[in-house]
């Protein structure tokens, strides 16, 4: 089939996770290149990205019930809170405030999706009940409950404004926080963060890949495209809505307990309904429903911020002369942006990424 | 007894609030099926607006609150215009989030003009206003306590004639009945949503003056109790107003009821809730009438076609 790439001879072909050998090469050549990136690049600009790929696993968690299976889900902040509660549990050091384990990572980081994805289960009776904006308002109650339950489980959580340090980097018995040497190479901390999350988003995002095109993502657009049509289908909703509820909380669990072992520690403040929020900003913005859509968002929520103060910095503005200090500056932008793109390109960065390549494609001619 | 007196009272006048907040949010849901979670946003900048005008202007406090009503309506008729305007037909969760995004802006700006220090509103009567109170046989009552009760059963009773009887409050009840039939008998639909704005800003603003009023004070946490009018909303169901009423009455006593009655109840069963329970609470009951009652306890059953 050279020169028709879009040409599909049969279903397996259409629904392969790469259709053709072009996206087959620029996956290949991205991953090889930000796997470089850890060797070329400063300190900072790779705890951005690592940073950017941990919320991507996020915002794909929340594309699955949200973008894929349509229920509107505003309390997934609380999902990642349990889920890295449960790493700092199982792999943290216990101190005299706080409980901890300290067992190796093959056992928190598995653990922490879980204990996310058990949470999810536990509400599926009143989540897969309710729909539309009734569900929205329940997990907004479940945001709340959540910040209570985490500010007063001080022996899990050190309590509110004090926190606790997360679970150690400690894979197979080997200490990783103080990088590791192989031979005469040598690996710092960020960097091994750096390709574990690499490692991590590349697997995340294959798997939701994989997910879309497989019987359960099937049923989920189904049921985000009319659910009492679907359920006259014979899809199961009970089972569909709650395992769509249980896989966004992993996805979320491991998210969160990588994210706040890259910062170190962790309050039970974070855990804000603002947090939530930004996480259904950032798939609305990249792009609701889409494979590469939170990948999009993700970078465009880290690498945003970067951005106006790498702006600020060559135009050699002080932060004193702005009415706004950085932080309000980035969240009235981010506001405006969500607004904007609900407004202007509701498909998000996804969007607009799909009308240039498609202009390119069919460059000079516009039919 | 007394003590049971004084909860009821704080009750009934967080519900007054609420129940402001909250027939804004349920107006603007009957008219356009639009959930906004902005108006807690609209409440905290209207009292934003009055104790600007109020405490940096020095203009005089019964001035400051009108015009502060006023153009915290006028706020909300603009974002309706600028904002929602293009979004008519969208699908609810994209609306939902739109506002999600509104009110982020609104409370940035806020947060950045309140800085640390927390503001204060006016006061109307300098010897006995806004933080004063009142001993009724043992019950202390606050004036402003009072104020919120008075205003909110004044304002409700105000917007009951307006929708019985003139000219826009019965088109407004036309298109939250049928839109398409509303507009086939002339009526400007495009209009009815942004007075609904209006008025829901113009209802926030009056909630957000009696949140912050007092020694309660504007601070960027304000916001979370004009939120607190969410569940009452539901709890009433999202498309009636004496639902909302009823739903911040009950969300309302349930906040008293706990912050007065939490730790000796505490110590009967010999389990703590934890700090600000009282503040959780609402959600909790909403959680629970949402299990046995998805539309709430006086809304619409809604009947769904394939």
């Amino acid at each position: 089939m050279r020169g028709r790439p879009n040409l599909y001879t049969d279903y397996q072909k259409e629904s392969s996770i790469f259709s053709n050998n072009t996206q087959k090469s620029w996956f290949g050549i991205l991953v090889t290149l930000s796997f470089a990136f850890c060797f070329l690049a400063s300190d900072y600009w790779i705890l951005l990205l690592t940073t950017s790929f941990l919320i991507a696993i996020a915002g794909w968690g929340l594309n699955i019930v949200s973008g894929l299976a349509g229920q509107i889900n505003l309390a997934h902040g609380v999902f990642i809170g349990v889920g890295t509660y449960a790493s700092a549990v199982v792999g943290g050091i216990s101190t005299s405030s706080v409980i901890g384990f300290d067992l190796d990572m093959i056992f928190w980081l598995p653990l922490a999706g879980v204990a996310a994805a058990i949470v999810g289960l536990l509400i599926a009776p009143i989540t897969v009940k309710l729909k539309g904006l009734n569900l929205a308002l329940v997990t907004l109650a479940l945001v709340f409950i959540g910040s209570h339950l985490f500010s007063n489980f001080k022996s899990v959580t050190g309590g509110a404004g004090l926190g606790r340090k997360v679970a150690t980097l400690k894979l197979f018995g080997v200490n990783l926080e103080k990088g590791i040497e192989i031979g005469t190479f040598y690996l710092q901390k960020n960097q091994i963060l750096y390709l574990f999350c690499l490692l991590t988003c590349v697997l995340a995002g294959l798997g939701f890949k994989n997910l879309v095109r497989s019987r359960a993502g099937r049923a989920y657009s189904a049921i985000r495209d009319g659910d009492i049509a679907a359920e006259a289908l014979g899809i199961n909703l009970f089972r569909y809505k709650a395992s769509a509820f249980a896989l966004s909380s992993f996805y979320g669990g491991i998210s969160g307990a990588l994210f706040f072992t890259v910062s170190g520690g962790v309050e039970p403040g974070t855990f804000s309904l603002l947090y939530s929020i930004t996480f259904v900003a950032i798939v609305v913005i990249g792009g609701a429903g889409t494979v590469l859509g939170p990948l999009f968002g993700a970078l465009f929520y880290t690498l945003f911020p970067a951005l106006i103060q790498l702006l600020l910095h060559t135009f050699e503005i002080g932060e004193q002369s702005l009415p706004l200090n950085l932080g309000q500056l980035e969240r009235l932008l981010f506001g405006l942006f969500i607004i904007l793109f609900l407004i202007f390109e509701p498909r998000g960065l996804w969007g607009i990424w799909f009308r240039l390549r498609n202009y390119f494609k069919a460059w000079p001619f516009s039919y | 007894m007394i003590i049971f007196l004084q909860a009821t009272v704080e009750g009934l006048s967080l519900a007054a609030i609420y129940s402001l907040v909250a027939i804004g949010f349920v107006l603007i849901y009957k008219a356009m099926e639009v959930l906004s979670f902005a108006q807690p946003a609209l409440a905290v900048v209207g009292a934003g607006i009055i104790s600007s005008l109020a405490i940096d202007r020095g203009i005089p406090f019964w001035l400051a609150l009108f015009l502060g009503v006023i153009l915290t309506g006028i706020l909300g008729l603009l974002i309706e215009r600028t904002f929602l305007r293009p979004m008519v037909g969208e699908p609810v969760f994209s609306v939902a989030v739109l506002t999600i995004g509104i009110d982020i802006l609104l409370r940035t700006v806020l947060d950045s003009w309140i800085g640390i220090n927390p503001k204060y509103m006016g006061d109307p009567f300098p010897s006995y206003g806004n933080f004063g109170a009142v001993k009724l046989g043992g019950v202390n009552i606050k004036y402003l306590e009072l104020a919120a009760l008075v205003t909110a059963i004044l304002l409700i009773i105000l917007l009951t004639i307006f929708f019985r009887k003139s000219k826009y409050g019965i088109a407004m009840r036309a298109t939250s009945y049928d839109q398409e039939a509303a507009m086939a008998q002339g009526i400007n639909v495009g209009r009815i949503f942004g007075l609904v704005w209006m008025i829901a800003g113009i209802l926030a603003a009056f909630a957000g003056f009696f949140i912050t009023g007092g020694f309660n004070t504007l601070s960027q946490f304000s916001f979370i109790s004009a939120l607190r009018a969410l569940p009452a909303v539901v709890i009433g169901g999202l498309d009636s107003i004496p639902g909302a009423v009823v739903g911040s009455i009950i969300i309302g006593l349930t906040q008293g009821y706990v912050a007065y009655y939490q730790l000796s109840f505490e110590s009967l069963i010999g389990f703590s809730f934890g700090n600000g329970f009282s503040v959780v609470a609402p959600y909790l009951i909403m959680f629970v009438i949402l299990i046995f009652k998805p539309d709430g306890l006086f809304g619409t059953e809604e009947v769904e076609r394939v």
